[in-house]
C-alpha cells in the first residue's frame, strides 16, 4: 500500500484530468444502457407496435447516443494515456536522476542488467496501471454497486441471497493477493537475470569471441532463459487456479437467480417482471467479478515494480552535500590528506596515507599493481569517502564542499577509459559541451591525439563505438586526456593515462602538459620513471602504504623501491646500447 | 550498417511485410495440436454458453408458472455443469496460452541470441550496445501475448463471425447485404489507417530504442559522468528522450484509440439503416416482424467479433514494429563464416605465414597491401610501429576476425579460410587490452579461459602471472565475487585476471594486445620470468610499447605505411640503422633518465 501512496504523488498533479477520464466512463457506462433501451423501444414499440411515426426520433436518439459516447470514450482513453505517459515519464525522470547520484559503491554492487529492468520493464508495468487497471477497476466497482442497488431497489431478500457470493469472493481475491505475490517476485528476479546476461554477453563480445565461447555462452543463455519461461509459467498456474474460480463465482450467481428466485416467486415474493429484471441486470454484476482476478493480478505486478522502483528513487548515495555547505566558485589547489585510510569492505586499502600537495605543484604516486594507487585519487573526487582521516583542498576538509563544485574543480583522465557512442568531437567535450571547436582541437593538439583524429574519414565527426570500441588503447587514452584537458579545472588527476602510448608520444605529451599544467595542482600516476622524475613530489605506494617519498634526486639516494624500479628500466636499457 | 549513436534513430521499413508474419508462423507450428485442442475447447464451452440464457428463459416461462420446484433445481443444476465446463477451459486455456507463448517467445529469443553470437565486432562496434540489449529482451516480450491469446481469440472471432453472418443470411439476404456494406466501409477506412498506425509505432519503437540506449550508456559510463558532473546536461538530454517517447507513444495511441469508436460508429450507422429499411419493409409487407427482430439481434452480435479481430490487427501493427527489428538483426549475415566444405584445423604446431596479403575496412581504403612474412612455431614475434599502421588489424587477421581481401593466411600451411572458425580460434589465445570481467568469482573468470579447468588449475594459472598474491589479499580469495568492468579491482590486476585467462586456455597460438600496459614494472619483470616458460612451444605475437618487451622478441615487425618495413631480431635490426634503430634510439633516450 505505500508504494501505491507513494504512485500516488505522481499521479495528484494530474487528478483532475483522471477524475474527468473517471466521470467520463461513468457516463458511458450509462450511455451503453441506453443503446439497449432505445433497441427496445424501436423493437416494441415500433416493429410490434406498429407506430412507424416514432421510427426516426429513435433511430436519431440512438445515433446521437452513440456519436456521443464515441467522442467521450475518444477523450476518455486520450486522457487517461496521456496522463500515464506523463506519469512515468516523470517517474523515469526520477530514476535516472537518482541513478545518476549515486556513489560508487552502489554501481560496484548493482548490475547494469538489474538497474536497466527497473527503468525500462518495471515503468512500463505502472504505465498500465494507471493507463488501464485504475479505470478499468473503477468501472466494474461502479457497475457492481449500482446493479446491487437497483436488485435491492426491487427485491431485497434475493439481493441478499446473491450478497451470500461477496465473502467468497473476497476470500478467494485475498488468497490470490498473497499467493501471486512471490510469483511476481520471481518473474522479476528472472527477468532480471536475463537482462544480465544478455547484457553482459554484448559488452564482453571480444571476450566471448577471443575464447570461442559462443556454445557456452548460449549455454548460460539458454538457462536463463528458460528460468524466465518456467517462471512465467509458474506464474500462469497462480491464475490458472483463481481465475476459473472468480469465473464459476460470478456464473453461479445466475443459478442463484433462477434457483433462490425460482423459489421466491413461486412463494409469491416476487413478480415473474422482477426475476426477468434480475435475470437481465446479472451480467452487471457477473462482469466486474471477472475482472477481479485479471485487477488483481496487474494491482499486484504493479506493486512489486513499484516497491522496486520506489527503492531506487529513494535510495540516498552515502556521499552527499552536507546541508550546509561552503560555496567556493573557484579553488586554489591545495591537497593535504591528513592520516588516510579507507577500507573496501574489510580489506584495508589505504593506511594512514598524510602528505600535502600545494597550489601548482605536480605529485607522482608510483607502485605496485593493486599498491592503492587509483582509490588514493579517486578520494580526492568524493568517489568513495575516507574510512578514518581527513582530506583537505586549501585546507577545508572535502566533505565541507558543495560535491558538484568539487567536482568541478578537478579534471581526471581515468585508467579505465570510457568514451560515448558519440562523435570525437561530442566524446572531447564531454564535460564542457559548449565549447568551441578551436577549443576541442587545441586540446585533441595538446594530447597528440588531432593527428589521428584528421586521418579517419569523418575526422572529430567520426563515432566511436561504445566504450570507445574500433579505437586503439593509445588512441582512447589521448582522447580520455583531452577530454580532462578541456576542463580548465586548477585540479588535475592523470591516472596512467600514457601507458598505451609509445614513450616517444608521451614525453611530446608531457611537454604539452608542462604548459598546461603550469599552475595547476597535477596527480600522475605512472609506471615509467620517465613519466614521473620531473614531479615536485613522488609517493611511492605499497600495500596502501606510503613506503617512499621525495623528489626523483631524493629517492635515488635513498635506495629503495624506486631505485629499484630506475635501475630495472634503466639497467635493460643499459645492457642492449652496451 | 552505419554507426549509429543513441539519438539516431534506426531507419524504418516502407512497406507492411507479410513475410515476417509467415515467419513467425513457423514458430507456432510445434504448437498446432495444442491450438486446435484450445480452439476446441473454447469453442465448445461458448456453444455451450449459447444455451444458458435458453435455459433461464425457459425456467422463466414454463417452469414457475407450474411452480414445478423440482424442475427449477433440475435447470439449475444444469446451469451450473455447464459452467462448470466454462471454468475447466477457462483453466485449460490459461495453462496450454501460456505455455505456447512462453516456448515461442523463448524459442525465438533463443535463436536472435545464437544468430547474436555469430555477428562480428563491427557489429557490436558500431551501435549502442542498449539497442541489441532492448531487442533480445524487451521485443521478444512484447510478442508473448499476442502469440497465444492473440492467436486463439482471432480464430474463434473468426469463427463467430462466421456463424453469425450464416444466421443473418439465412434470415434474410437484403438485410445482410446492408451490413455487407458497412462491413466494407469500416475495413476500408481501418486500412487506410494502418500506413499511418504502422509507420507511428515503428518510429516509437525507434525512439524507445534510442532511450534505452541512453540509459544504458549512462550507467556504464557514470564514473565518466560523476568526475565531469554532467549530470544536469545528462538529465536534460534524457528528458527530452524521454519526452520524445512520449510523444510517438501518444501518436500511435490516438490512432489506436479512434479504432475502436470507429466501428461503433459504422455499426450503430448499419444497425440504424437496417431498422429503417426493416420497418419499410414491414410497412409495404415483404418481411416478418419477427425476421427484423431477429436480425438486429444477430447484427448486435456481429461486430463484436470484429471488433476483437480489428484489436487483433491493432496489436499485430504495433507488433510488426518489434519484429521488423529482430528480423533485421536475424538477417545480418556474418561477413566471416565457415565456407563451404570448411574442415577441421588440426593440432596447431604454430608455423604462421602471411602471403601477398591485401586488406580493407572499407572499399578502396587499404589498411595493408601486400604484406607476407613468417612466423616460425614458438617464435615470439613483437609487431611495433606507429599507431594506426595495422599492427592489430594483423593479429585480427591470424584468429580471422575479418577476411582478407587478396592472398593468404596459412597457418601449419593450412590456409585458415578453409577451415571451420570455431576450430581455429579455439586453439588460438587473445589476450585484449580491452580487459572484460563478468560477474561472477575470480575463479570464475580465470576459468572462463578453459571451462573444465579444476581450482589448482585456475590457481596455477594465477601464480604463473603474478595474480595469486594479491587474489588472496581479497577477502573470500579466489571466491571474491566482482562485476562487470570489475569495479573493485584496478586495471593492472584486471589485466593479470585476463592474462590467466588466455594462458588457462593453453593455446598453441598467443596474441598479446598491449596485454600488460597497466601493469608496474616490478610485476611485469616477474611475469616476464614466468612467461619465458609459458611462452615455450607457443607461438607469441606480442603488440606493446614497452622496449623491454619488445627487444626479447625473437622476431621485430616494424609496421608503416601498410607493409612491414623492417623484419628482424633487435641486433639485426639495430644494425641496420632503419625506422627501428630510429624508434628505439629515439625512446631509449627519452627513457634514459
Amino acid at each position: 500500500m505505500k508504494s501505491l501512496k507513494w504512485l500516488w504523488q505522481y499521479i495528484s498533479p494530474y487528478k483532475r484530468r483522471l477524475f474527468l477520464a473517471l466521470g467520463l466512463t461513468l457516463t458511458n457506462a450509462i450511455l451503453s444502457n441506453i443503446r439497449p433501451y432505445i433497441t427496445g423501444l424501436i423493437v416494441d414499440g415500433v416493429f410490434r407496435g406498429g407506430n412507424f411515426d416514432i421510427l426516426i426520433p429513435l433511430v436519431l436518439a440512438f445515433i446521437a447516443t452513440i456519436v456521443f459516447k464515441d467522442i467521450f470514450r475518444i477523450c476518455d482513453h486520450y486522457m487517461l494515456e496521456d496522463t500515464s505517459q506523463i506519469v512515468i515519464m516523470n517517474i523515469r525522470r526520477d530514476l535516472y536522476s537518482s541513478m545518476q547520484q549515486q556513489d560508487f559503491t552502489y554501481f560496484d554492487k548493482n548490475r547494469t542488467g538489474d538497474i536497466m529492468t527497473k527503468m525500462s520493464a518495471d515503468v512500463e508495468g505502472i504505465r498500465h496501471f494507471v493507463a488501464w487497471v485504475i479505470n478499468s477497476a473503477f468501472e466494474s466497482a461502479v457497475l457492481f454497486i449500482s446493479a446491487l442497488l437497483i436488485m435491492g431497489y426491487i427485491n431485497r431478500k434475493l439481493t441478499l441471497c446473491l450478497f451470500l457470493v461477496t465473502p467468497v469472493i473476497g476470500i478467494i481475491a485475498f488468497r490470490q493477493t498473497k499467493s501471486v505475490h512471490p510469483v511476481f517476485h520471481n518473474i522479476r528476479q528472472s527477468l532480471s537475470r536475463l537482462n544480465t546476461v544478455v547484457q553482459e554477453n554484448i559488452s564482453g563480445n571480444r571476450v566471448v569471441k577471443a575464447f570461442t565461447r559462443e556454445s557456452y555462452e548460449i549455454e548460460k543463455f539458454k538457462a536463463a532463459n528458460l528460468e524466465y519461461k518456467n517462471a512465467n509459467i509458474e506464474g500462469s498456474k497462480v491464475w490458472r487456479k483463481y481465475v476459473p474460480l472468480l469465473d464459476s463465482m460470478a456464473n453461479s450467481l445466475n443459478v442463484i437467480i433462477l434457483i433462490a428466485g425460482g423459489i421466491l416467486t413461486i412463494r409469491g415474493d416476487m413478480t415473474v417482471g422482477e426475476l426477468v429484471t434480475f435475470n437481465s441486470l446479472s451480467w452487471a454484476l457477473n462482469t466486474p467479478m471477472r475482472n477481479v482476478g485479471w485487477l488483481i493480478n496487474d494491482s499486484l505486478r504493479t506493486i512489486t515494480s513499484l516497491e522496486k522502483v520506489k527503492e531506487m528513487v529513494e535510495e540516498r548515495p552515502k556521499i552527499y552535500t552536507k546541508e550546509e555547505y561552503i560555496t567556493k566558485d573557484r579553488i586554489k589547489g591545495k591537497v593535504e590528506f591528513r592520516n588516510v585510510s579507507f577500507s573496501y569492505g574489510d580489506t584495508l586499502v589505504l593506511d594512514n596515507i598524510s602528505f600535502t600537495a600545494n597550489c601548482g605543484e605536480s605529485v607522482a604516486i608510483i607502485g605496485a599493481t593493486g599498491s592503492g594507487k587509483s582509490t588514493l585519487i579517486s578520494l580526492i573526487s568524493r568517489f568513495y569517502d575516507v574510512t578514518e582521516g581527513e582530506i583537505l583542498i586549501d585546507d577545508i576538509n572535502i566533505k565541507e564542499y558543495n560535491l558538484k563544485k568539487l567536482r568541478q574543480n578537478i579534471s581526471m583522465a581515468m585508467q579505465d577509459v570510457f568514451l560515448f557512442s558519440d562523435t570525437i568531437e561530442g566524446n572531447i567535450s564531454y564535460g564542457v559541451p559548449d565549447a568551441s571547436f578551436n577549443d576541442v582541437e587545441e586540446v585533441a593538439k595538446a594530447a597528440d591525439a588531432h593527428d589521428f583524429i584528421v586521418e579517419m574519414t569523418e575526422g572529430y565527426d567520426t563515432i566511436v563505438g561504445e566504450r570507445g570500441v574500433g579505437l586503439s588503447g593509445g588512441q582512447k587514452q589521448r582522447i580520455a586526456l583531452a577530454r580532462a584537458l578541456l576542463s580548465d579545472s586548477p585540479i588535475l588527476i592523470l591516472d596512467d593515462t600514457t601507458s598505451s602510448v609509445d614513450v616517444e608520444t608521451e614525453h611530446y605529451i608531457q611537454q604539452t602538459l608542462k604548459q598546461y599544467a603550469k599552475n595547476k595542482t597535477t596527480f600522475i600516476i605512472a609506471h615509467r620513471i620517465s613519466s614521473v622524475k620531473d614531479c615536485d613530489q613522488i609517493l611511492v605506494l605499497d600495500k596502501g602504504r606510503i613506503v617512499e617519498r621525495g623528489t626523483h634526486e631524493e629517492l635515488l639516494a635513498k635506495g629503495g623501491y624506486y631505485k629499484k624500479i630506475y635501475d630495472i628500466q634503466q639497467g635493460n636499457l643499459d645492457k642492449v646500447t652496451a | 550498417m552505419a554507426r549509429n549513436k543513441f539519438d539516431v534513430d534506426e531507419k524504418l521499413e516502407g512497406e507492411f511485410n507479410f513475410g515476417h508474419l509467415k515467419r513467425l508462423l513457423k514458430y507456432l507450428k510445434p504448437h498446432v495440436k495444442t491450438v486446435i485442442l484450445t480452439l476446441f475447447a473454447i469453442l465448445s464451452s461458448s456453444a455451450l454458453n449459447l444455451l444458458s440464457p435458453m435455459i433461464t428463459s425457459y425456467a422463466i416461462d414454463y417452469k414457475i408458472p407450474q411452480k414445478d420446484l423440482a424442475g427449477i433445481i433440475f435447470l439449475g443444476l444444469g446451469l451450473f455443469l455447464i459452467y462448470l465446463y466454462n471454468a475447466f477451459t477457462v483453466r485449460y486455456r490459461i495453462t496450454s496460452m501460456s505455455k505456447m507463448g512462453q516456448s515461442v517467445v523463448e524459442r525465438l529469443r533463443e535463436d536472435l541470441f545464437v544468430h547474436l553470437q555469430t555477428l562480428p565486432f563491427s557489429y557490436y562496434d558500431s551501435r549502442p550496445h542498449g539497442k541489441i540489449l532492448v531487442r533480445v529482451i524487451n521485443y521478444v516480450n512484447a510478442l508473448s501475448d499476442l502469440l497465444s491469446n492473440g492467436i486463439i481469440n482471432l480464430i474463434s472471432d473468426i469463427f463467430n463471425v462466421a456463424v453469425i453472418f450464416a444466421f443473418m443470411l439465412y434470415i434474410d439476404l437484403r438485410l445482410t447485404g446492408i451490413v455487407v456494406v458497412g462491413g466494407v466501409i469500416f475495413t476500408i477506412a481501418v486500412f487506410s489507417l494502418k500506413d499511418k498506425q504502422r509507420r507511428a509505432w515503428q518510429l516509437h519503437s525507434a525512439k524507445q530504442s534510442n532511450l534505452n540506449a541512453y540509459i544504458h550508456e549512462s550507467i556504464t559510463g557514470i564514473k565518466v559522468t560523476q568526475s565531469f558532473t554532467r549530470e544536469w546536461e545528462n538529465q536534460k538530454i534524457f528528458e527530452k528522450q524521454s519526452q520524445l517517447v512520449k510523444d510517438s507513444f501518444m501518436k500511435g495511441k490516438i490512432i489506436d484509440i479512434c479504432i475502436w469508436p470507429l466501428i461503433e460508429t459504422v455499426s450503430t450507422l448499419t444497425t440504424a439503416v437496417v431498422f429503417l429499411v426493416g420497418a419499410h419493409w414491414i410497412f409495404t409487407g415483404s418481411i416478418t416482424v419477427g425476421k427484423v427482430i431477429a436480425f438486429t439481434g444477430y447484427v448486435s452480435m456481429f461486430w463484436n467479433p470484429i471488433m476483437n479481430i480489428s484489436n487483433f490487427y491493432n496489436s499485430i501493427n504495433n507488433a510488426m514494429a518489434y519484429l521488423e527489428r529482430i528480423y533485421e538483426t536475424m538477417d545480418i549475415q556474418p561477413t566471416v563464416r565457415d565456407v563451404e566444405g570448411a574442415v577441421e584445423m588440426p593440432p596447431i604446431k604454430g608455423d604462421v605465414e602471411f602471403s601477398h596479403v591485401y586488406f580493407s575496412y572499407d572499399e578502396g581504403k587499404p589498411v595493408l597491401e601486400d604484406v607476407s612474412f613468417k612466423v616460425k612455431s614458438g617464435e615470439t614475434v613483437a609487431l611495433v610501429g606507429p599507431t594506426g599502421a595495422g599492427k592489430t588489424t594483423i593479429i585480427n587477421i591470424i584468429s580471422r576476425f575479418y577476411d582478407i581481401d587478396r592472398g593468404k593466411v596459412l597457418i601449419d600451411g593450412q590456409d585458415i579460410k578453409y577451415v571451420t572458425l570455431n576450430s581455429l580460434r579455439k586453439q588460438m589465445g587473445v589476450m585484449l587490452q580491452d580487459t572484460f570481467i563478468f560477474s561472477g568469482t575470480i575463479m570464475d573468470n580465470i576459468r572462463y579461459g578453459k571451462l573444465d579447468a579444476t581450482d589448482e588449475e585456475v590457481i596455477e594459472a594465477a601464480k604463473a602471472v603474478c595474480a595469486h598474491d594479491f587474489i588472496m589479499t581479497l577477502e573470500n580469495g579466489y571466491y571474491t565475487q566482482v562485476n562487470e568492468r570489475g569495479s573493485r579491482l584496478s586495471a593492472g590486476q584486471r589485466q593479470l585476471i585476463s592474462f590467466a585467462r588466455a594462458l588457462l586456455a593453453d593455446p598453441k597460438i598467443l596474441i598479446l594486445d598491449e596485454a600488460t600496459s597497466s601493469i608496474d614494472t616490478q610485476t611485469e619483470i616477474a611475469l616476464q620470468k614466468g612467461l619465458n616458460r609459458l611462452l615455450q612451444g607457443r607461438t607469441t605475437f606480442v603488440i606493446a610499447h614497452r622496449l623491454s618487451t619488445i627487444k626479447n622478441a625473437d622476431k621485430i615487425m616494424f609496421v608503416d605505411n601498410k607493409n612491414i618495413q623492417e623484419a628482424g631480431n633487435h641486433e639485426e635490426l639495430m644494425a641496420k640503422r632503419g625506422h627501428y634503430y630510429k624508434l628505439y634510439t629515439a625512446q631509449y633516450n627519452l627513457s634514459a633518465v
